[in-house]
């Protein structure tokens, strides 16, 4: 039957995938018992004694889960939220922009932060933003006293989200501007003859226009709500910061891998890993009804 | 359908084979019968040291020995032509000498990516044949019986000299070491004065003021007024006194008891704090240094300094302080002796630049108060199963024999493989003594016996080369009086750092102050992290004046309700 | 245009053209301080004396990045990485995407394969398993620890099966009608028409390769197998003092050359600085979410 030997031939094309998959992604999942064992190094995964939800219940004791799993979510919110209404808002007015020749130059270059790594990019940030930096210099032109700015805990979830943004928005700018150029033409010409200025078309026709791309971005940026990101942060942050700044995995990195709590860690990540399913079943769940999008 | 199966079987093959290789304990590298503790002994075959009775500690094996080792390397060191962190003049040396070759399994730089690498080896049950540890790793690597029983090879190789430094610390490094009546690890043995925190101050500064040295808290924040006030560093750059960068501590403490460069530790002890610390209160009872009254009041004065504009508005965030203060532009910091080891190119490039150090600020009482540093802090541990033992012990007396030999300009002693500092506990008062009594003319190179001369082992070196770098007057420690062209650049760093440095301590009276503890508790092994967190941002908090002075009582209250309290029950019953 | 330009639309437009030129200056920021530190004067660059233009300017940094033989070691590890992990992984991508791009009634199978993929994209056994899963495998100290170790890029297959689902039906049905089986429609078919949607992921898994530090420093032993990223990282952040011996302290004390280090970084965005804007006529295809056509 024409469908059997089809089907064979999907599994055929699934093999190097899944294998990969396998090898390197499923097998180490069972590392997850680690979260209900006492890991010792000397006995290993399968010698490690047992002790079922210990180190989930000593988890939340501390108070640090709380706050940490707090900031992750805060970080992230403002990162999403952010990383949609400035790239939203930027390649509208790119769109608008009268001097077309101009358009692609912008475009390449608001891109460019993108391809600089954290490594790199978090140090010259950290300089700029200094107390010496340029930034308080500017400030100090304006009679305002220095800003300690990586210093101050109510400051740094914006810092960071906003020079996440900075490094970011070229990206998402070109989704927004491949939407918009989606929109038919002929409905502004129509428009236009009927008498709307700009600022109505924008309203009634691009907008509207561009509605299932907003909601189809902000479904996929869900996933990454306990990803407030690592790199960034933990290049960016200092001890001042911890309250706001301590995110899920650089709490898990120093427990962990400095100071080799491995059970504690992992018991931590799997916490993650399950809020973050259920957060993503849920986006997409929205997202079907709402955008009549359809993953599966 | 068949599919289904094969799918299950590979994945249950790979799954075993995970199994396996986890469990056995060695993993990759050669496959030891892990019942056997004494290898020492017993597998004699490779190894050219047949007899029991042979034990030269500096016996030369007559079959090549391999010993694989992992390393921590300074990314920023150039290596000479031909040489590398694998194959250098120190590997070149020992496999001359011992016929051990040295092999480097994996490397990683110094600070946090060593710790990883160490950390993952010790979690993967994966031990190169030998590595520098922590203490923390150090344990962990017990708990998980990885380690071999160094003792006999220990009894048996260790050189004279490197017993007489075993021997000073009054048993104390070995018993560091030893678990369940057996020794895990070569321990270093660590020089008291690099414990030590002098306050250095930029003399010139002073003359130019015609100030003296801060003798008092308050003459020392008059001190510090005068060099913002009088812009020292010039352009409105000045930092009157330097403080911890984002990756530094504002205090040693016992699990890290030493070498604490741009720190406060003097200004603490100044108020009988000993933040850090486990120590008796007044009524005899076992309390955590950081939660008394005392390091209440240095945090009072510490903040006092800091809204005053004279402590570097950066500290913690800062990337590295030593910029500011190689740079010129700070006054004022504090840290061990050696903290301007390595500062030929700042006073060649402003020969004017006068650094001295001060045992100071005295306390309410006039006088001074010194936290000490723990005997060992550094460890060689060896894997379990690994033939020849006795080869690292080897490796360390040849070290501890040679080491005024070395070029060390051209490759520092640090790329020494699997080196542990192993010193003498006065190495720096004994030297200071005498190169001023070398200096006087009271004494040569001749006075000193052969066993002082292997004991203090640069001691020669040092002699040597102070009379090309000090010129006179000898008495005289300002820069001016100090010889850095050609020849003389290389000694004047340690030379400098030991008569500035080390002098200080030989002149001043002190009283020293031990940690009840110096290595982690078991409970401590879950509960300290977050503790300390507390601790750290809470008191910088302080310092910055983000938090008022008094939430150190709320601090207090916290500390002892998320684990304080029952981590100094422990600590009580392990010191008792 | 229809509509003649109102007075406040004249104006609107010139604000419009200097913000944007404003937003688009301060995105070349970085790379333009980056690359004045690298042209400066060592001293200058330590004492934080550099602003917008070079102070001190020589090139001496990058004459001696060109005989810094570890820099351009881990260069080339990086390229075989790109090369290796970029090749091995689109064609992965690609060729998973296919079959999941199926409805349900031509591949039954197919929700349950996504949902391992998402399983997989959100579950981990944290670093110990998988550095241990790795070392079983052998694959500790060699490139392909690199290539493979980051697993199948779960999101890129995402975004091509979204691509291959929204190309045009009539085109396959035709094919099958004319005999044509699965292997012939993925490869003859619809790659040709997936230029847009593969250079893209080849791009996100290019620069993912490339940037990747921390991969390389857990599962490379040896300094001269590092990626370049991972060796300007131990450059770039600075040591912590705590786990440091005395030796160490003292070996460490010299004078870093930070407008060295800035040289390394900026040669180190050089290469994908320059295949990007080639690529980039591809992304704005490539990335339609089927949103367009929605």
């Amino acid at each position: 039957m024409r469908n059997k030997r089809f089907t064979r031939q999907y599994y055929l094309l699934l093999i190097p995938g899944f294998l990969w998959l396998l090898l390197f992604s499923i097998i180490p999942m069972f590392g997850i018992v680690m979260a209900f064992q006492d890991f010792n190094p000397g006995k290993g995964i399968f010698g490690s004694p047992f002790i079922g939800l210990d180190n989930f219940r000593y988890m939340l004791k501390l108070k640090d889960v709380k706050s940490i799993f707090f900031n992750t979510v805060f970080i992230s919110m403002l990162k999403i939220v952010a990383n949609l209404a400035v790239p939203m808002i930027f390649a509208l007015l790119l769109n608008e922009l009268r001097y077309k020749k101009l358009a692609k130059p912008i475009q390449t270059i608001v891109y460019l932060p993108h391809f600089i790594s954290w490594v790199v990019f978090a140090s010259i940030l950290l300089n700029i933003f200094g107390y010496n930096g340029p930034i308080n210099t500017i400030l100090s032109m304006f009679g305002v006293d220095p800003v300690l700015f990586w210093g101050r805990p109510n400051l740094f979830p914006y810092l960071v989200a906003g020079t996440d943004v900075w490094k970011e928005f070229g990206y998402n700018t070109i989704i927004y501007l491949a939407a918009l150029t989606g929109i038919d033409p002929g409905l502004h010409e129509a428009a236009a003859l009927d008498g709307a200025g700009r600022f109505r078309r924008l309203l009634h026709i691009t907008l509207p226009g561009i509605k299932t791309t907003v909601i189809l971005l902000v479904v996929l940026s869900l996933r990454n709500v306990l990803n407030a990101g690592f790199d960034q942060i933990f290049i960016l942050y200092n001890p001042l910061v911890y309250s706001t700044g301590d995110i899920i995995d650089t709490w898990v990195y120093r427990m962990g891998i400095l100071n080799m709590q491995y059970s504690l860690s992992t018991a931590v990540g799997l916490l993650k890993s399950v809020v973050s399913l259920i957060l993503i079943s849920t986006s997409y769940f929205l997202a079907k009804k709402f955008a009549g999008y359809n993953l599966f | 359908m068949k599919k289904k199966i094969i799918a299950i079987m590979l994945v249950l093959l790979l799954i075993c084979l995970t199994a396996c290789n986890t469990g056995s304990g060695n993993g990759v590298s050669s496959n030891a019968s892990a019942s056997d503790n004494n290898s020492g002994t017993d597998s004699q075959e490779e190894g050219g040291n047949a007899t029991a009775e042979d034990n030269d500690p500096f016996g030369k094996y007559e079959n090549p020995v391999v010993l694989k080792i992992g390393r921590s390397i300074d990314p920023l060191q150039v290596y000479p032509e031909g040489q590398s962190p694998e194959s250098n003049q120190y590997t070149d040396y020992i496999k001359e000498q011992l016929n051990i070759e040295i092999e480097v399994i994996w490397s990683a730089a110094a600070g946090n990516d060593y710790k990883q690498k160490v950390n993952l080896a010790i979690a993967s049950n994966d031990l190169p044949d030998a590595m520098v540890v922590e203490n923390a790793q150090m344990r962990n690597a017990v708990k998980a019986d990885q380690l071999e029983d160094l003792t006999k090879a220990f009894d048996d190789y260790v050189s004279p000299v490197v017993k007489s430094f075993f021997d000073a610390t009054d048993n104390q490094a070995v018993s560091d070491v030893t678990f369940d009546g057996k020794m895990v690890a070569y321990p270093n043995t660590s020089v008291a004065a690099s414990g030590i925190h002098n306050m250095w101050i930029r003399q010139d500064w002073l003359d130019e003021l015609g100030l003296e040295a801060p003798k008092t808290m308050e003459e020392l924040k008059e001190v510090a007024q005068a060099f913002l006030d009088n812009d020292m560093a010039g352009g409105g750059n000045t930092i009157p006194i330097a403080g911890p960068d984002t990756n530094g501590k504002l205090y040693a403490n016992f699990l890290a008891s030493g070498n604490n460069t741009y720190g406060f530790d003097p200004i603490f002890s100044a108020f009988q704090s000993y933040p850090g610390y486990w120590i008796h209160n007044e009524n005899g009872e076992v309390v955590y240094g950081s939660i008394t009254s005392e390091t209440k009041d240095a945090l009072a004065a510490l903040a006092d300094l800091y809204a005053s504009g004279l402590i570097d508005k950066e500290i913690g965030i800062r990337e590295r302080t030593e910029e500011i203060v190689k740079a010129g532009k700070t006054g004022m910091f504090f840290g061990p002796w050696h903290a301007v080891y390595s500062w030929l190119d700042v006073v060649q490039a402003d020969p004017t630049v006068n650094w001295q150090s001060y045992l100071l600020p005295l306390d309410s009482d006039g006088e001074v108060n010194l936290h000490m540093n723990a005997v060992t802090f550094s460890y060689c541990v060896v894997r379990k199963g690994y033939e020849h033992p006795e080869a690292v012990i080897k490796m360390a007396n040849l070290l501890v024999r040679d080491e005024q030999t070395f070029d060390v300009s051209v490759l520092p002693v640090a790329d020494y493989p699997l080196r542990v500092n192993n010193a003498v506990r006065d190495e720096c008062e004994f030297t200071v003594s005498a190169l001023r009594d070398v200096l006087n003319g009271d004494k040569t190179l001749d006075d000193f016996t052969d066993l002082e001369k292997q004991v203090y082992k640069l001691l020669v070196s040092d002699i040597n080369a102070v009379k090309g770098v000090k010129t006179e007057p000898y008495d005289d420690m300002n820069i001016a009086n100090w010889n850095f062209d050609g020849d003389n650049s290389t000694a004047w760093g340690r030379t400098y750092a030991l008569l500035v440095g080390c002098g200080p301590i030989v002149d001043t009276e002190y009283n020293e102050v031990y940690s009840l503890l110096y290595a982690q508790t078991p409970l401590m092994e879950s509960r300290w992290v977050n503790l300390k967190k507390l601790e750290d941002e809470t008191f910088l908090k302080i310092i910055m004046g983000i938090e008022p002075v008094d939430s150190f009582d709320a601090f207090v209250d916290e500390w002892l309700d998320i684990g304080g309290a029952d981590v100094t029950a422990e600590v009580a019953d392990t010191v008792s | 245009m229809v509509e003649k330009p109102t007075v406040a639309s004249k104006i609107f437009d010139i604000f419009n053209l200097i913000f944007l030129l404003l937003i688009t200056l301060v995105c070349i920021l970085p790379i333009w301080y980056i690359l004045m530190l690298s042209m400066s004067d060592k001293l200058a660059v330590s004492s934080g004396a550099v602003g917008l233009w070079p102070v001190g300017f020589n090139l001496k940094s990058y004459t001696e990045i060109l005989k810094d033989s570890r820099f351009w070691t881990s260069f080339w590890n990086s390229i075989m990485r790109v090369i290796l992990g970029g090749v091995i992984g689109i064609l992965a991508i690609v060729l998973t995407a296919f079959p999941l791009s199926r409805t349900k009634a031509e591949f039954p199978r197919r929700n349950f394969f996504m949902w391992v993929l998402i399983i997989c994209m959100l579950f981990s056994g944290g670093l110990v398993p998988w550095y241990l899963n790795i070392k079983n495998l052998g694959l500790l100290d060699s490139i392909w620890a690199l290539v493979l170790g980051g697993g199948l890029q779960v999101f890129n297959v995402i975004l091509v099966v979204n691509f291959f689902r929204n190309l045009p039906k009539e085109l396959e049905e035709a094919a099958w009608v004319d005999g044509a089986e699965p292997i012939y429609i993925l490869f003859k078919l619809f790659i040709p028409l997936s230029l847009p949607v593969i250079a893209t992921v080849s791009l996100f898994t290019v620069v993912y390769h490339w940037n990747e530090y921390f991969q390389g420093l857990v599962l490379m032993s040896r300094s001269e197998h590092y990626p370049l990223q991972t060796y300007i990282q131990q450059l770039v952040v600075p040591a912590s003092a705590e786990n440091l011996t005395e030796e160490q302290m003292l070996a460490m004390a010299t004078l870093s050359n930070e407008a060295l280090n800035a040289a390394k970084v900026f040669i180190a965005m050089i290469p994908v600085l320059i295949i990007y804007p080639f690529a980039q006529k591809y992304f704005v295809h490539g990335i339609t979410l089927g949103s367009v056509k929605g």
